[in-house]
């Protein structure tokens, strides 16, 4: 056997180490924040389906493939799917959550700039997986 | 030499041998036939999404099945088998043993793989290499959806025997004279492999004759109607497949441990340090499945249980970088074909495995779960480590299998065209998936930035097309025609080509 | 001393910044709602810089070592294990 660890690689894997532990040290504190739901927020019921996205918001109101939301409002939702493993999400909010048949998922947002944001499926679900696309529209809550 | 086309030898005694050295043989030639099956798949999955529109493949299921059977060759049919072709050839040789310790096993284990294969192929199912319930359950249509689940279990089973003939080979039929600490490295990685085999495989048996008889009706393990849970399934799926991909990756590193110190003319720096990494790495790689599944509803706890597990892993990777850098260092290295790879290759596995940290941090999957960035991740190790440390190794054993050189500019024209290739594909893919882009999309819609990424992409994949048609000529014209090898030092680097101690094939040198 | 600046620089953001902003953390009344797209990108850029600076250390030492330890540069002396029989393993 040639050669033998020395000193240089017991430093290196204590930087590495470190950077390790600091990736683990600040995601969990990130994801702490963002998983802490405001106690006010909104709950909307959403329902993913082959191929396209229900909403139900608290006053009963449904909607299909477009969802309204009031903008300075933090919003939860409540996601499941009626067949397959779905998963919804809105890129421009980072919202993303699987919507999985027999249980509930949970993952809210705060939407900030009024317009209108896309709505995709981010778990293959079959022929139209691809298209399976719903529109988001943020308005001014006054 | 196994492999002489210009005096053939009857093909019945090579389909028919047991020795390890004509099992290698069929392994590679299996192997490579589908890694180029495979990769005419992905050819067309990255010419039809040039823009948005079908291009040229009419609709969204036949795409469907297109990356499933890409994705499910390249893994099971292209990389398993490669490692087991090297494996075949060079673990009797390393431990000083005449073949396998179970010769006739050893021959089962490849037969089992051509019917396997055709049932893939033949099935060409829909559902994604991962095959989750309730989509693989209740909606993936019959037969492929079957054929695919019949050929996954055989796949499995011809992996465990393998696993079993590779482990008691390097551990009962060493050579005395041989401790097991100083067999090379080569031979420690495929045992790691093959000990993660041995315990990862099974889970996925299981959840395969579970996703069957669900789909027969006779069982709901998937099914909520039923009382079942499809998040049970990707638990059962990740815990092999989590080791799995270490499964993927070890023995391509322990090739790199054969080629870079001998081309750089020194030994390796730390081979105590290889053994623990790999050692390490086997363990702790069975603490990190569930970061596959961050987005199904996991609570914080389980979520940081995971993040912690996957980091876990990561040292032992570094070890193995820094091993390599510090026998570069000192060396006078010859930069040819096989080198080349092999330093491409550690070059693209920091990069992947700096992916997979960003990956890991929990919040950060909101970002990339599912999205394209996940895709680059993984084809930077899957392709950007394995493959090029596979091909780089493949060169290297060239003139021990045909007693012949491949054409050595060549061999460097296909690494450059597969390095830009690679790096315009895979590094263009993470960018994509920052910009939301989901995976397993037939098209897409039309924002300009994701327009112009996949039309890299496409530019990236016709380079590889035509850096992987150099190789298979090469490949191909050099074992018929290639100049006869100098078999002492084929490369002329100053060392013994391999190892002293070569059992002979019965029936030839 | 320019090089404990850099550093010192490089820790703030890093480090104490976001330190700093768990002392001073969004509670739940309107307007103090964390925005999940500004914390997650920033950890994300964050994380990214890190990778970049790693990245560039080690790449950067693998083409100096690729470049240096050539057996075509004027400077190459064979290594002391050649012609010793000991690459033979």
């Amino acid at each position: 056997m040639s050669g033998h660890s020395n000193w240089s690689e017991w430093v290196y894997i204590g930087v590495v180490v470190a950077l390790l532990a600091w990736v683990g040290a600040e995601a969990w504190n990130i994801e702490r924040l963002v998983e802490h739901v405001p106690e006010n927020a909104e709950v909307i019921k959403v329902t993913g389906q082959q191929w396209f996205w229900t909403f139900e918001h608290e006053d009963g109101t449904k909607e299909t493939g477009e969802l309204h939301v009031k903008k300075g409002v933090p919003y939860k939702f409540e996601i499941t799917s009626k067949d397959v493993i779905h998963s919804f999400n809105i890129p421009d909010y980072l919202v993303l959550m699987d919507a999985v048949p027999g249980r509930i998922n949970t993952v809210w947002f705060l939407p900030v700039d009024e317009g209108e944001f896309p709505i995709q499926c981010r778990e293959y679900c079959g022929l139209i997986h691809y298209n399976m696309r719903g529109t988001l529209y943020i308005e001014d809550g006054a | 030499m196994v492999l002489e086309l210009q005096k053939p030898r009857p093909i019945w005694q090579i389909m028919f041998s047991t020795h390890h050295t004509d099992i290698g043989l069929l392994y590679t030639i299996m192997s490579l036939t589908f890694l180029f099956m495979g990769g005419a798949l992905a050819l067309a999955i990255r010419v039809e999404m040039f823009s948005p529109g079908p291009q040229f493949i009419a609709d969204s299921m036949t795409f469907n099945r297109i990356f499933t059977v890409h994705g499910t060759n390249m893994i099971f049919l292209f990389l398993l088998p490669f490692a087991s072709a090297v494996g075949n050839y060079f673990i009797p040789i390393m431990v000083r043993y005449k073949d396998m310790a179970y010769p006739k096993l050893n021959a089962i284990a490849f037969w089992m793989l051509p019917p396997a294969a055709a049932l893939v192929w033949l099935g060409f199912a829909d559902f994604g290499w991962y095959a989750q319930p309730p989509y693989s359950a209740i909606s993936a249509p019959s037969p492929a959806a079957e054929m695919w689940i019949f050929g996954l279990k055989i796949i499995g089973v011809s992996s465990i025997l393998g696993a079993i003939n590779f482990i008691v080979t390097i551990l009962k039929c060493k050579h005395p004279d041989l401790p097991l600490s100083k067999v090379p490295l080569l031979g420690w990685s495929f045992l790691s492999s093959s000990l993660i085999v041995l315990v990862a495989i099974p889970t996925f048996a299981a959840a395969l004759l579970m996703l069957l008889t669900d789909r027969l009706g006779v069982t709901g393990f998937f099914n909520p109607a039923m009382g079942g849970d499809p998040i049970a399934y990707s638990h059962l799926f990740w815990f092999t497949f989590h080791p799995e991909v270490y499964v993927l990756v070890i023995p391509a590193i322990g090739m790199m441990y054969e080629i870079i110190p001998r081309f750089s003319r020194k030994p390796i720096f730390s081979h105590s340090s290889g053994v623990f990494a790999f050692v390490l790495l086997s363990i702790v790689s069975f603490a990190s499945w569930a970061h596959h599944m961050y987005a199904t509803g996991m609570s914080f706890t389980e979520k940081t249980v995971f993040m912690v597990g996957t980091l876990a892993a990561v040292p032992a990777s570094a070890m193995h970088v820094f091993n390599f850098l510090a026998t570069m260092w000192g060396g006078r290295a010859k930069y040819s074909t096989p080198m080349m790879w092999s330093v491409g290759g550690i070059a693209l596995f920091f990069s992947a495995g700096a992916g997979g940290v960003v990956n890991t941090a929990m919040p950060l999957d909101f970002i990339t779960h599912d999205s394209y960035w996940v895709v680059g991740h993984f084809h930077l190790f899957v392709f950007g480590t394995i493959a090029f440390g596979s091909f780089g190794f493949l060169y290297y054993m060239f003139p021990f299998i045909t007693g012949r050189m491949y054409n050595e500019l060549w061999g460097k024209v296909h690494f450059v065209l597969i390095f830009i290739g690679a790096v315009l594909v895979f590094f263009t893919q993470h960018i994509l998936g920052l910009y939301g882009m989901p995976r397993r999309v037939f098209d897409y819609p039309e924002i300009p930035e994701w327009i112009a990424m996949n039309q890299i992409q496409a530019i990236g994949a016709v380079l590889l097309g035509v850096g992987m048609t150099i190789f298979l000529v090469n490949l191909i014209y050099s074992s018929a025609k290639g100049k006869e090898a100098n078999m002492e030092d084929p490369f002329g680097l100053g060392g013994k080509y391999y190892y002293p101690y070569q059992a002979k094939n019965p029936h030839h040198d | 001393m320019k090089n404990i600046i850099g550093l010192f620089m490089v820790l703030s953001i890093l480090v104490i910044l976001p330190t700093v902003q768990i002392v001073f953390a969004a509670g739940d009344e309107a307007g103090e709602y964390i925005d999940r797209r500004v914390e997650i990108w920033n950890l994300f850029f964050r994380m990214m810089t890190v990778a970049f600076v790693v990245g560039a250390v080690v790449s950067g030492t693998l083409i100096w070592l690729i470049w240096r330890f050539r057996e075509s540069n004027p400077k190459a002396t064979p290594t002391k294990y050649e012609g010793t029989g000991e690459l033979d393993r």
